[in-house]
């Protein structure tokens, strides 16, 4: 058939597309053998997931507030500092 | 840093981790998203909280006329305006996955909440059309009393007497007897949380606006 060398084709080079986006992603499948922590994070639905997430999101603006709270606080020292 | 921002930090950490983690009812059309509700509705608490805050200043500048109350009275408007945003934001993803459009012209509470935001816009638009310092504070102190005593009629007065698909409608609260006791245990929790997190934000604009006020009137001289 004309189809044929088409589908050599396909085969002959890396072919990432089909692998990748097939249903046997590399994450989701074989959690059981994985360590505590991956079994624990694949589990209930992936649920975990999205509070690791959520959480990483929080701790940087956290993170950033609290900078820029200190960041002030040395700024209004040198004020007071100057106006002395 | 003082002491209250480290419990507000490890405050809103454990409302977080805990809003994800405890067993809720499953209803239909909602299932998981229910637990927007630690998010999404303490974003208009907050908002509440910061606006009415903006409401005090701002009298307290038309009594005193000390431009520190003008200053307050902006940073609290900001946060709240920031607060809503995102307010209506969560509310349009939400609304997507639960009433299925991201916006819809006959929901009565968002449109209206929409409107509310704009009313907040034009404040700083307004503020911006001023040189004068004085002049600027007296107008939009004002117009802040009139701008937030319409916030209570556009966001829950009006959309309770329409029919509408939001929690709330047709003369009923949003928050009733029929939810789930155990959301109430993170909820409430939330809700303090933010507003911690909201003083905490105009706790550090006022500061940066005051020293940045110190110095370029220092440099005048």
């Amino acid at each position: 058939m004309n189809i044929e060398p088409v589908k050599d084709f396909t085969q002959a080079t890396v072919d990432t597309l089909t692998s990748s986006y097939s249903d046997k992603w590399s994450g989701a499948g074989n959690a059981e053998q994985s360590s505590t922590f991956i079994q624990f994070m694949s589990s209930h639905e992936l649920i975990f997931v999205v509070l690791g997430v959520s959480l990483i999101i929080w701790f940087v603006l956290l993170f950033f507030i609290i900078r820029v709270d200190r960041k002030v606080s040395k700024l209004e020292k040198t004020v007071d500092d100057n106006s002395k | 840093m003082q002491t209250w921002k480290y419990v507000v930090a490890v405050w809103m950490t454990l409302v977080i981790i805990s809003g994800f983690l405890i067993p809720i009812p499953e209803i239909d059309i909602l299932e998981q998203s229910a637990r927007n509700l630690f998010l999404h509705v303490p974003m208009w608490f907050t908002m509440m909280v910061a606006f009415s805050t903006a409401f005090v200043y701002s009298v307290r500048y038309l009594n005193s006329e000390d431009i520190r109350f003008d200053r307050k009275a902006e940073t609290a408007t900001a946060v709240g305006l920031m607060f809503g945003i995102c307010g209506l934001l969560t509310g349009s993803l939400w609304a997507r996955f639960t009433w299925g459009a991201w916006w819809t012209f006959a929901e009565p509470r968002m449109n209206l909440a929409a409107l509310s935001m704009l009313i907040f816009v034009a404040y700083f638009i307004l503020r911006s059309a001023f040189n004068d310092e004085v002049k600027r504070a007296k107008i939009s102190a004002v117009y802040n009393i009139f701008g937030i005593t319409t916030v209570p009629f556009l966001l829950y007065i009006i959309p309770r007497q329409l029919p509408s698909l939001h929690p709330g409608a047709e003369g009923n609260p949003a928050f009733s007897e029929i939810t789930a006791p155990e959301l109430r245990y993170i909820f409430y929790p939330a809700i303090i949380g933010f507003i911690g997190l909201s003083i905490w934000m105009m706790d550090i604009l006022n500061r940066y606006k005051k020293i940045k006020q110190l110095s370029s009137t220092k440099n005048e001289y």
